[in-house]
């Protein structure tokens, strides 16, 4: 499925170009451009083909190595906020 | 009428961001990531509302005015991709090391990434010079909204709107931006409809305003040389450069104040609503604006009117007092939307990553700590302000320039992701190289913009820093084992 939703990625991309209406003013339902009617479709096949890319390629294991214990830098960034709060 | 409902509506904003401050817990987390406690919806809201500035609204209608349709496919569509692309390979992995490195800033990240010090100090200029003039695009376009819809100057229309978002940044910190953030967007998505009705009823109809404009296209063919019609995107644009705009939204990866809300999302998944909503969170807001630029081609003088004032110079024609002033208000709330996200991140980049992390431990006070965080970011304010005096170029030009140094270091945070090769000399190379060619170009790029090598700029300018980075850090030793275990885990 990752190779298809990869797939239709760069399909998309490639129609994203528009080599058919790019010089046709045409209003679609009467008062749409053709080309920008083009890139309103464009739009909504991308919020489908995310939709496919987080229904079916999502990283499971992004949830699974993250550790609740904090490690690392973190400099007095709890009374830096508390003087924050005093400071008001 | 118009500035009362305007001036209300700041106070309704101000009066929901001191409430959502007393939810406010007295620690680090939540000042500056909400304790990374955001779900889905307000998290689609902060980043879509922080993604969607004047750069969307004002910068859109005006360039949809003076070059047509074309600009939608520029930016909307080719964003509907690219942005969703950079919350799933980008965002959910800034967000995973986040939680478990403890992450707070973005240059926090890079610094402990690349464990380079050189570097976090290279980059901090470097994002505070390109937030500032993202920072200054809100301001101007704030400025032409209110001069053209008020009674008040452009000058007291830019110093109220830095004001405003200054006060409750000051007060409320992430959880209040994020409140703020998610009033805001939708306000301004709501007043963008309502917007679009009103002009659009005003007009005749959205029938009866396309007939229009076909009818004037074809007068001022005969009058005006070389007229190109705003309705197709022939003549405006030509192949490279459309297909080279795909580079511009992907600045949205290298965004610190977007790095800092996806450190906000309680878990992952949190950015499934993001990935899948933002293309047509994104439609419904360019579209009407895309839209009225072009209906506007058919009123408006395009030799004498610039682009900057298209949007509330159409509101102001086609509306009564009291509908400009809550269609004002919606477009304020973009602005604000994106610059309280800016100056809240600026602050704690500040704060974090240069005076405590250097000076702060031995010499200063918590308190005075944020004492300086806070001059910080009123500094920035007035360097923004001063610029915005000067009433720099087209809006739409402005943040064309700040995307593009943004871009130009997107190879930059791929690179520390997923290239466990990648070291501090590249990385410090790509950022060098980066500046170095914004810089170079910047006067160019505000005088309404230019190409290089018949292509967008950012073309060469991401190129230039990938190639430095990889050449840089294949010719250099590779990081030390305990990053790359760290970083790499299971990853021989």
């Amino acid at each position: 499925m990752k190779h298809v939703v990869l797939f239709l990625l760069i399909t998309l991309c490639v129609l994203h170009q528009d080599f058919w209406w790019r010089n046709d003013p045409t209003p679609v339902l009467g008062f749409l451009p053709v080309g920008l009617a083009w890139h309103i479709g464009i739009s909504v096949a991308a919020a489908v083909v995310w939709w496919l890319a987080v229904r079916f390629c999502w990283p499971a294991e992004l949830e699974e190595g993250v550790v609740d214990s904090r490690e690392g830098p973190a400099p007095r960034q709890d009374e830096i906020a508390a003087a924050e709060r005093e400071a008001r | 009428m118009t500035l009362s409902v305007i001036l209300a509506y700041i106070v309704i904003l101000l009066v929901l961001t001191l409430f959502s401050t007393r939810r406010t817990k007295r620690t680090a987390g939540d000042y500056f990531l909400a304790s990374r406690g955001i779900g889905p919806f307000m998290l689609l809201m902060s980043l879509f509302g922080t993604t969607m500035t004047a750069f969307a609204l004002v910068g859109s209608t005006g360039r949809s005015f003076s070059h047509g349709i074309g600009v939608y496919g520029l930016m909307a569509s080719w964003s509907a991709i690219v942005h969703s692309a950079c919350f799933f390979f980008i965002g959910t992995k800034v967000w995973a090391l986040g939680k478990k490195h403890g992450y707070v800033t973005q240059i926090g990240f890079f610094r402990d990434r690349f464990r380079s010090e050189a570097l976090a100090l290279l980059l901090f200029p470097v994002v505070v010079l390109f937030v500032m003039i993202y920072i200054l695009m809100g301001i101007v376009a704030a400025g032409h909204v209110i001069e053209n819809l008020t009674p008040l100057s452009y000058v007291a229309g830019t110093g109220l709107i830095c004001l405003v978002v200054l006060v409750y940044v000051f007060f409320g910190g992430m959880r209040a931006t994020a409140w703020a953030n998610t009033f805001q967007t939708l306000v301004f998505m709501i007043m963008g409809v309502v917007a679009f009705v009103v002009i659009t009823n005003d007009l005749g109809g959205p029938v009866k305003a396309t007939e229009t404009l076909m009818a004037r296209d074809e007068a001022l063919r005969a009058e005006v040389p070389g007229w190109t019609s705003r309705m197709v995107r022939e003549g405006h644009y030509s192949e490279l450069v459309f297909l080279t705009y795909c580079f511009i939204p992907m600045s949205v990866g290298m965004f610190p104040h977007i790095f800092q809300h996806w450190l906000t999302a309680r878990r992952a998944s949190t950015f499934k609503l993001s990935i899948v909503a933002h293309p047509v969170c994104i439609l419904i807001t360019w579209l009407p604006c895309v839209l009225v630029g072009m209906w506007a081609s058919g009123e408006l003088d395009a030799a004498t009117v610039k682009e900057n004032v298209v949007l509330p110079m159409m509101v102001a024609l086609h509306s009564n007092e009291f509908l400009a002033g809550l269609i004002g208000a919606g477009i304020l709330a973009a602005i604000m939307s994106s610059m309280d996200s800016q100056f809240l991140c600026l602050g704690s980049i500040f704060t974090n990553d240069i005076i405590a992390h250097y000076v702060g431990r031995d010499r200063y006070e918590s308190r005075q700590l944020v004492v300086l965080g806070r001059f910080f970011v009123a500094l920035i304010a007035v360097v923004a302000f001063s610029v915005a005096l000067l009433k720099p170029g087209p809006v739409f030009s402005i943040g064309v320039w700040c995307f593009t140094g943004f871009a130009g270091l997107v190879p930059l945070v791929i690179a520390a992701i997923y290239w466990k090769r990648a070291n501090k000399q590249g990385a410090i190379a790509a950022v060098l190289t980066v500046a170095a060619l914004w810089v170079y170009y910047l006067p160019d790029a505000l005088g309404g913009g230019f190409l290089l090598l018949d292509m967008m700029p950012v073309t060469t300018i991401v190129a230039a820093s990938s190639l430095v980075l990889i050449v840089v850090t294949l010719l250099t030793p590779p990081p030390p084992s305990e990053i790359v275990r760290k970083f790499f885990p299971g990853k021989p």
